[in-house]
């Protein structure tokens, strides 16, 4: 069987691979993001406990790989009572680690606007929160965005760990077919080229908006 | 405190950590005064204006305005200083224009955010005061596309948008290249003339001379001089005053004063 005609008999069941793929993806990054938010603002404030909650949430998630979070999350929790399924154990863990990451790409980009900003706005008599949300946060969404889409092109890939608690993603399908077909290169061949062809997607569009914003601000 | 006094400062003495920035400053304005404050760098004479809006909190002393008091070490609620901010209107030595917005939106982010003013007003008004600083033209820009003076213009625009009872400029053109200088103190000259109450930080001597109604010299961390502006400049009485004047009359050759601005004979 010729390469390409292999790769059309798999194709279907590739696509499908890679909607459970991307679904975790989306979710898992919804999640990092709002634990991400959270964390820089903890960090940020003034309240030492939340900065001592956050800084050691941070190290502690960032210290652990994420296979060993991942099972911890699907079988051990099992243990105890709380059971999740693979698909919520990954968002689950992928969210929470990546949150961890997020936390610092947001802290670094606030932290990173113009002290004189902050202070212009203060001047006005803009309550903290509204320097924050109109002066602020636009102005670290620049420096933020280019760390951030890394961020998100790591999850892509990185969802592919949940193969080891047997979710049907894009990685499961092409273990299915290497069984079948006994062509390991052809069949990873095929999801690299999905993986690739994906997380080109994704950077050239987010690429794309940077741009386009820096171009707005000049 | 005697009716017309609108920022009174009494005994105000502030530290970083252990640097004394400066001690026992009392200093009181009046309505549509303008006090100049000049000295060398590092006598604390943009933090004390800052004092006064409290971008930075003081140790000891008070500073009674807008019917408010702030007081040393005490942290005011967040209603007084809001309203303090409101009607303190503030402009920076590096300007400090918001970046993500358009010169039109710098001018009206304060007064629709924080007075309430509806955005059609809030707009009419901008162009007013853009068309009034000779910056019609530029509404739609964003900041970093106009020159330091156009700039400083506009964030002078910014702090008036308020509607404030009196501004504090914090070295206003000390970042600015020569040539444009003049254009912005020729702004602030106008606000003077139309009796606006101001506290100007500056290193401008002709500029204080002509513009100012009082001048206060800080040295040494505290004030070592102040009282008429002519009297003051031409006439000190105390030794670092004269000291400091002799240091920047020597460093100022006449070419630099803009003329056109300041008019009088730079004797």
């Amino acid at each position: 069987m010729s390469l390409f005609s292999i790769w059309g008999q798999y194709f279907p069941s590739y696509l499908q691979g890679l909607g459970v793929t991307i679904e975790l993806t989306v979710l898992s990054l919804a999640l990092a993001l709002v634990i991400g938010f959270v964390l820089a603002l903890m960090r940020l404030s003034k309240v030492r406990g939340l900065v001592i909650v956050a800084t050691v949430y941070t190290d502690v998630l960032r210290a652990i790989p994420v296979l060993v979070m991942l099972f911890i999350a699907y079988y051990s929790l099992g243990a105890i009572g709380i059971k999740l399924s693979g698909v919520e154990a990954a968002v689950l863990t992928l969210g929470a680690f990546y949150g961890a990451l997020y936390g610092e790409v947001f802290r670094g980009g606030i932290s990173g606007v113009d002290p004189g900003q902050r202070e212009a706005a203060a001047a006005l008599g803009l309550p903290p929160s509204s320097v924050m949300r109109k002066v602020v946060l636009p102005q670290a969404f620049l420096a933020i965005l280019p760390p951030a889409t890394n961020r998100f092109a790591d999850i892509i890939k990185d969802t592919s760990l949940v193969v080891t608690i047997s979710v049907a993603d894009l990685m499961l399908q092409s273990y299915q077919a290497i069984s079948a077909t006994y062509r390991p290169m052809d069949m990873l061949g095929l999801a690299a080229i999905m993986y690739f062809v994906v997380y080109l997607l994704v950077s050239r569009v987010l690429a794309r908006w940077e741009l386009n914003v820096q171009r707005r601000r000049s | 405190m005697s009716k017309d006094v609108v920022v009174d400062i009494q005994g105000l003495t502030k530290s970083f950590g252990d640097r004394k920035i400066f001690r026992d400053v009392t200093l009181q304005v009046h309505q549509s005064e303008v006090v100049a404050i000049i000295g060398p760098s590092g006598v604390g004479k943009s933090t004390l204006i800052r004092c006064v809006n409290y971008l930075h909190p003081f140790d000891q002393g008070t500073i009674r305005l807008l019917g408010h008091e702030l007081r040393g070490g005490e942290r005011p609620s967040a209603a007084v200083l809001q309203d303090i901010r409101t009607h303190v209107g503030m402009v920076f030595q590096t300007f400090n224009l918001f970046h993500h917005l358009s010169v039109l939106d710098n001018i009206v982010l304060g007064p629709v955010e924080v007075k309430k003013v509806p955005r059609k007003q809030a707009v009419e008004r901008a162009h007013e005061l853009l068309e009034m600083m000779g910056l019609t033209d530029w509404a739609k820009a964003y900041p970093r596309r106009l020159s330091g003076g156009q700039q400083q213009r506009v964030a002078i625009c910014r702090a008036l948008a308020m509607d404030p009872k009196v501004m504090l400029f914090d070295e206003p053109t000390s970042m600015l290249d020569p040539e444009l200088v003049g254009d912005v103190l020729e702004a602030i000259q106008r606000l003077a003339q139309q009796g606006m109450t101001m506290i100007l930080v500056t290193h401008e001597m002709m500029f204080a001379k002509e513009v100012a109604d009082t001048v206060v010299i800080m040295a040494d961390n505290a004030i070592a001089e102040m009282g008429p502006a002519k009297q003051v400049l031409e006439n000190p009485q105390t030794e670092r005053a004269r000291n400091f004047l002799a240091r920047v009359l020597r460093n100022t050759p006449p070419a630099d004063i803009p003329q056109a601005v300041v008019g009088g004979d730079p004797d």
